[in-house]
């Protein structure tokens, strides 16, 4: 185990190892930044016969999609990379292609939704596919995202779960940080994840086979459906089977959620992605000064771990869920999740809080983490509480006068 | 199924082996049904269908398929993207020595011309500026017949669409002509274009017998006249189809070789009139008062045309 | 309330029958919900529609199972076993239906459920409209009257509103307006009782258990199966081939959209009855016109 060598590598380069690792011999490409780091790469290796297979250009993201599924149903490896306004551009091709149940697996490098256009990260990208089918796994390292990468094709790939695969990280945060990643031996990575075999027929002349044809009578269309939704659901229990081989090969070891001192915890922050670095580094310095606090990080989010999640909270008081995306009229979008994970349950938390934090780049201080308990601590929050500040808004007004033309602007 | 080499001549010659089974939901006399089922009998049953969102994504409804070949659906904006991720997939197996020769088949894009000529035109630009090896079949029945026929960008001047409708303040109907995907498509120079039409059985077959052994983006475009929504009696479709060639209005030929070629050039057009008149989609045109202005404005646009070639 | 359900074939203008008598009875001060069944359905094919009448607010969405008046305007359905136009009548339905057979003998070699009242739409059509299909308004009338809710000058203001919509002139609307007093005058009120309401019984639910990929995505392996449908039934007339006059050109094979003529062993062309939708263009463009048509019901009394 571990034969691999260990190289600084950004996230966008560990997510291009990972599909190297993972023998990929397709990818259908579109180029947006944050994301394309992951393409140049890719084309680079096929281009020099690092990589055998196709690499192939694609017009937008809704080609882009399609042409991945249509090559998973036709049985090839497939791997392709979006993000932010491209995951939306090409959404009806996810949802495509999802009902196919065709595995692959896709990046999608975390940015903000226009409008207002930004370039920097937060989560109202992949949070548009969160009900469109797609198995999701949210990195907080640019380890996760080529362990994820390499997990992800046997996950998807598994007869019962026959799924695409959405390993997520954040823009610019990960996605442009260089940090020591451990490249894993091609000969294990190929003997954790062999070849591409499909579970279900794929398009052969000897064989032909209509997929995808239209249904009538909400019955037939149901029945899809319902099938789609035991998938998705059992994709947890794959993604901890598969989690287990690849600790034992790799000897780095995931779960669904990651329980960071929550065991003791009185409070409790609910992260994901790279942020979550940042809480786990507020809760040492919180529990150095006397808050016992504890950080529960989101790693698979579809399917979503309710049990996983629920075990990890039950007992603990008080809840805040900061949440990187924002649904206007409701607040953080993973925040219901959560509650309803708890519902009912004997020991559920007295206080759960929704935070909005970090959206469009803006940063999430170590000191707002304290805010963030002063608001667990005062009864009269109810929340949605936004990470804003004075500050915030005193930086905001000197832009706003500055397009307003108004005199006394800096 | 066998297939034929060598020009056809006659009826006769055409493929006996239907390669669509009846039984689909399309209108009776559907005139694009008729382009397909000429096209497929030459074509054979090594055939991927991608197909876009349209009329004929009923040509398969669950557990039904009329093909002995292959079908996907797609959506609207991307069976050629579809078709893309096929035909690279077959390559790819086929270098990795995965993929036995029986095996591999044509993939065939089925697209109305809403999806031809607007939402899915910039991936098949794409595509062929790529030298995707497929064909393309657009049944074009100038205007979104699924939805109940509303104007597309293949809808002619003059006609009457639930989205153009012919008011008093918009006697014409549709103000907008029909754009040329023929010329679009020639642009970017791909192998073999060719225009067809369900009343010509022979010339669509030889037009595709010809196409058939070609490589990259062979694009096919069938005037496909349409009962529901052009509005004339289902057994009229093939005098609506043989219309629109006597009059000049849908030119058959092919771009082959960098040279465009008229395979049927009518030796005395028929005046326009003849065929708007039959269609209730023109009938304001005739209706309560006779619109000269207008019909002589698509007589010009047909005369223009083949001066061009005169 | 009144459930009304209407079967008949696109085309023949049941959806509009169905808004003429949602209409009519809006008119007479009525609650009313009338909505057609989109389906595949095309020119010819079988369709559907319905309409909902009541003086309380109508608390019912989608398709009526249990209609108390139905309404089947062409009787080449009744035998079909995919459309099956009677089901779900009972003893308190009314069932009305457009043909000249006889009802006992509908009766009794149908099965109903009771004595349907039957009337010939067709001549009175023709008589007035100078086509025996199109239904939309004598269907309407049928209801209309059936019903006992909506009197001839809430039916007459239907026909203005929802015809004058498609853009009838006023000539065409007063001839549809002559067509339909005379199929009110030709029928009476039915008697409807109001259904005793069942209590709600609680069903059993399938759990399902998940299933290998290739049986839990839409897939299809069968090859050619569409054929399995039959699409016979669409046929509103019927092409015959005269051999006598036939020479085996084949144009009509040719130009089939539908690919249901094919040559037999000895080049005679042969239709495929049970898929031909009835387009006939066979017949119009045999050279030698050598294929005569005939209406549906001819051909069932022929055959």
């Amino acid at each position: 185990m571990n034969n691999g060598k260990r190289r600084m590598l950004t996230g966008n380069k560990a997510a291009a190892w990972g599909a190297r690792r993972a023998g990929i011999e397709y990818v259908p490409a579109f180029p947006i930044t944050p994301q394309t780091e992951i393409v140049e790469t890719l084309a680079q290796w096929f281009a020099d016969g690092s990589l055998k297979g196709r690499f192939t250009n694609m017009d937008s993201e809704h080609s882009m999609f399609m042409a991945a599924g249509a090559a998973a149903a036709t049985g090839v490896r497939v791997f392709t990379a979006s993000s932010s306004q491209g995951i939306l551009y090409g959404l009806e091709s996810l949802y495509t292609v999802t009902g196919w149940r065709v595995p692959f697996v896709m990046v999608n490098v975390s940015r903000a939704l226009a409008t207002p256009i930004t370039l920097e990260p937060d989560h109202n990208d992949v949070m548009s596919t969160r009900d469109c089918g797609l198995v999701q796994l949210h990195a907080e390292t640019c380890q996760e995202v080529l362990d994820f990468v390499l997990m992800g094709y046997k996950i998807a790939e598994h007869s019962q779960v026959s799924l695409p695969v959405l390993v997520n990280m954040d823009g610019f945060v990960l996605s442009f940080s260089r940090e020591p990643v451990l490249i894993p031996d091609e000969k294990e990575a190929r003997q954790f994840l062999p070849s591409f075999e499909p579970a279900q027929p794929v398009f052969n002349a000897t064989a032909p086979l209509a997929r995808a044809s239209a249904v009538f009578g909400g019955g037939t269309y149901m029945y899809f459906r319902i099938q789609q939704d035991l998938a998705a659901r059992h994709a947890e229990t794959v993604f901890n089977e598969t989690a287990k081989e690849f600790g034992e090969r790799f000897g780095r070891f995931y779960e669904p959620v990651e329980r960071f001192q929550t065991d003791d915890a009185d409070l409790v922050f609910v992260m994901s992605n790279s942020f979550a670095t940042k809480g786990k580094a507020a809760v040492q310095k919180l529990r150095r000064q006397g808050i016992k606090a504890g950080l529960l990080k989101i790693s698979l989010f579809r399917p979503f771990p309710a049990e996983a999640v629920a075990s990890a909270l039950m007992g603990r008081e008080k809840v805040a869920v900061i949440d990187q995306n924002l649904s206007p009229g409701v607040g953080g979008i993973t925040y219901p999740e959560i509650v309803t994970a708890l519902y009912g349950r004997p020991g559920a938390p007295k206080k759960i809080l929704s935070v909005i934090g970090g959206l469009g780049g803006k940063d999430i201080r170590e000191n707002e983490f304290m805010t963030v308990v002063d608001k667990l601590n005062d009864p009269e929050e109810k929340g949605p509480v936004y990470l804003y500040d004075e500050k915030d808004w005193a930086q905001f007004q000197a832009l706003a006068k500055i397009a307003r033309a108004e005199k006394g602007g800096p | 199924m066998t297939l034929h080499s060598g020009e056809h001549k006659k009826i006769h010659d055409l493929h006996p082996e239907e390669a669509i089974a009846p039984g689909s939901a399309l209108c009776a006399g559907c005139g694009g049904l008729e382009g397909i089922r000429l096209a497929l009998k030459e074509l054979g049953e090594n055939v991927l269908i991608a197909n876009a969102a349209g009329c004929f994504t009923l040509l398969s409804v669950f557990p039904f398929t009329p093909f002995k070949g292959s079908w996907l659906y797609t959506t609207m904006a991307a069976p050629v993207p579809a078709a893309q991720g096929v035909r690279d997939a077959l390559d790819i197996r086929r270098e990795a020595g995965r993929l036995a020769e029986e095996d591999d088949f044509q993939v065939m894009v089925v697209a109305g011309d809403g999806s031809s000529a607007d939402m899915g035109l910039a991936p098949t630009s794409a595509a062929i500026h790529r030298h995707l090896d497929f064909l393309y079949f657009c049944y074009d029945n100038e205007a979104y017949g699924n939805t109940g026929f509303q104007l597309s960008g293949a809808s002619p001047y003059g006609s009457a669409t639930q989205t153009a409708p012919a008011t008093a303040g918009h006697p014409a109907g549709a103000e907008l002509g029909k754009k040329d995907l023929f010329e679009i498509w020639k642009a970017q120079n791909p192998p073999y274009i060719a225009t067809v039409s369900p009343r010509e059985p022979i010339d669509l077959s030889n037009k595709f017998a010809r196409a058939r052994g070609m490589k990259g983006a062979r694009l096919f475009l069938c005037l496909s006249p349409c009962p529901t929504g052009w509005g004339f009696d289902p057994k009229e479709t093939h005098t609506i189809a043989k219309l629109a060639v006597d009059t000049g209005i849908f030119p058959l030929k092919e771009y082959i070789d960098g040279q465009v070629v008229h395979t049927r050039v009518p030796k005395k057009r028929v005046p326009v009139e003849n065929y708007l008149e039959r269609q209730k989609r023109f009938r304001h045109l005739f209706e309560p008062t006779r619109q000269d202005e207008v019909i002589a404005r698509i007589q010009q646009g047909v005369d223009s045309y083949w001066a061009h070639y005169e | 309330m009144l459930r009304v359900r209407l079967h008949g074939r696109g085309g023949q203008g049941i959806k509009t029958a169905s808004q003429i008598l949602g209409s009519a009875a809006f008119l007479a001060g009525h609650q009313a919900q009338d909505f057609p069944l989109y389906g595949a359905e095309r020119r010819g094919a079988p369709i559907v529609a319905f309409a909902r009448i009541d003086d309380a607010p109508i608390l019912e969405r989608g398709p009526i199972a249990i209609p108390d008046l139905l309404l089947i305007g062409d009787d080449t359905l009744l035998e079909d076993p995919q459309v099956a136009p009677a089901c779900g009548a009972d003893e308190w339905t009314t069932i009305f239906i457009n043909t000249e057979q006889e009802a006992l003998k509908l009766k009794d070699r149908l099965s109903l459920p009771g004595l349907p009242v039957v009337c010939s739409l067709g001549p009175l059509t023709r008589k007035h409209l100078g086509d025996p299909r199109i239904l939309s308004v004598s269907l309407a009338a049928a209801g209309g009257r059936l019903s006992g809710r909506v009197s001839l000058d809430h039916l007459n203001e239907a026909i203005d509103i929802e015809l004058g919509a498609l853009g009838l002139d006023r000539q065409t609307l007063k001839k549809n307006q002559d067509l339909a007093a005379e199929v009110f005058a030709a029928l009476s009120p039915a008697v409807f009782e109001e259904r005793q309401e069942k209590p709600l019984v609680a069903g059993q639910l399938k759990v399902l258990e998940q299933q290998e990929v290739a049986q839990a995505a839409p897939l299809i392996t069968a090859t050619g199966n569409m054929q399995e449908r039959k699409t016979g039934n669409w046929r509103v007339q019927h092409p015959v081939i005269d051999y006598g006059e036939c020479n085996n050109c084949l144009i009509c094979y040719a130009r089939c959209p539908e690919g249901v003529i094919a040559a037999d062993a000895e080049g005679k062309p042969v239709i495929d009855y049970d898929h031909c939708k009835g387009c006939l263009i066979c017949a119009q463009e045999c050279p030698r016109h050598a294929i005569r048509t005939l209406w549906e019901r001819e051909s069932h009394e022929q055959r």
